[in-house]
């Protein structure tokens, strides 16, 4: 069954009475309710706002951001909402009063959260290797690994299989101490370059490339040139790759 | 290096952000979230690969973020 509801997209500081010029979900204008020097950027709509079409899956995902980057533009600092949040009438409260509520209930927090990322905005940053190409890196120089190999080679089948797989493992046990060495390193030379660090899961990358650390920074708005720098540093390491993305709204620091 | 939005890499990154964090309201009686658990998991499921997103026109779409009325 359809409910109405009102679409949260993000808070900001102050009073604004003044819409935004862009049409949300459904072509509904983008309204912003005041309350308590706190502003909700909201719009109508029906509830559940999506099914499994793709495409319209897509536009909604399209449609929340749009809407979120022109607040930021206009309000500078902004506490974004996650996709799909949408207050309903209940207890024979309208959505209104519910939303209300809410507000004022989160007055304080909210504020505070708005005061903490003022002139913010968020970046990730994602480093990746390529574990084939850094194989032969780690274990050049390796003597505990060179002696198996040239063991190897020397031995008959059924133990030259045996070794093999020692070789497998402890080259393996090799990779993760240098993985765990690496990322040590870029966090802090990321950490000193910016104010706030989350470390996020590692994604799945294709097939050649093993994603060794996914980052999310938090530093003034534009302020990325010393980040950049260091970031330089690391694709000028054979074997691995960076991605710089941003900038974002806060996304991955309203929720703490 | 300078940082992007766009490109594979500038999606991957929007969605992550989008669907999986933001504020999260913690009022049940007051919202209705349905669906969007779901929603999360097709997307991730189309986006797994360039190729799909390209044959869906997502690419495109999602490159160009639209500020005026996006539908």
């Amino acid at each position: 069954m359809m409910e109405k509801g009102l679409y949260l997209y993000c808070v900001v500081a102050g009073n604004e009475t003044r819409g935004l010029e862009i049409k949300g979900i459904d072509g509904q204008p983008v309204l912003t309710m005041p309350i308590d020097d706190l502003t909700a950027v909201v719009q109508e709509c029906q509830t559940p706002i999506a099914n499994d079409d793709m495409k319209i899956l897509s536009d909604l995902v399209l449609i929340h951001q749009a809407v979120i980057d022109l607040a930021w533009e206009r309000f500078q600092t902004i506490v974004p909402f996650s996709f799909g949040t949408v207050v309903v009438e209940r207890d024979g409260k309208s959505k209104e009063e519910n939303l209300r509520e809410w507000l004022e209930r989160e007055s304080e927090t909210l504020k505070e959260k708005l005061r903490r990322l003022e002139g913010k905005a968020e970046y990730g940053v994602q480093v990746s290797w390529e574990p084939a190409k850094m194989m032969e890196k780690i274990t050049r120089n390796d003597k505990e690994v060179r002696s198996l190999q040239e063991e190897i080679h020397s031995k008959g089948t059924g133990t030259a299989y045996l070794l093999r797989q020692k070789l497998e493992r402890l080259v393996k046990e090799r990779m993760e101490v240098a993985a765990d060495a690496y990322f040590k390193e870029f966090f802090q030379g990321v950490r000193g370059q910016v104010e706030e660090v989350r470390v996020e899961k590692v994604r799945k990358e294709d097939p050649s490339r093993q994603m060794l650390m996914n980052l999310s920074c938090l530093t003034p708005k534009g302020e990325t040139s010393k980040l950049g720098e260091f970031l330089d540093r690391i694709t000028k390491i054979e074997g691995f790759h960076v991605r710089f993305t941003g900038p974002w709204p806060p996304y991955s620091f309203v929720n703490f | 290096m300078e940082p992007v939005r766009q490109g594979h890499a500038g999606i991957v990154d929007l969605l992550d952000r989008v669907l999986d964090k933001g504020l999260i309201l913690n009022a049940d009686l007051i919202i209705s979230l349905a669906g969007v658990p779901l929603i999360a998991v097709s997307l991730r499921a189309a986006i797994a690969s360039v190729e799909t997103m390209a044959k869906y026109g997502m690419m495109r779409e999602l490159i160009s973020l639209p500020q005026e009325n996006p539908r």
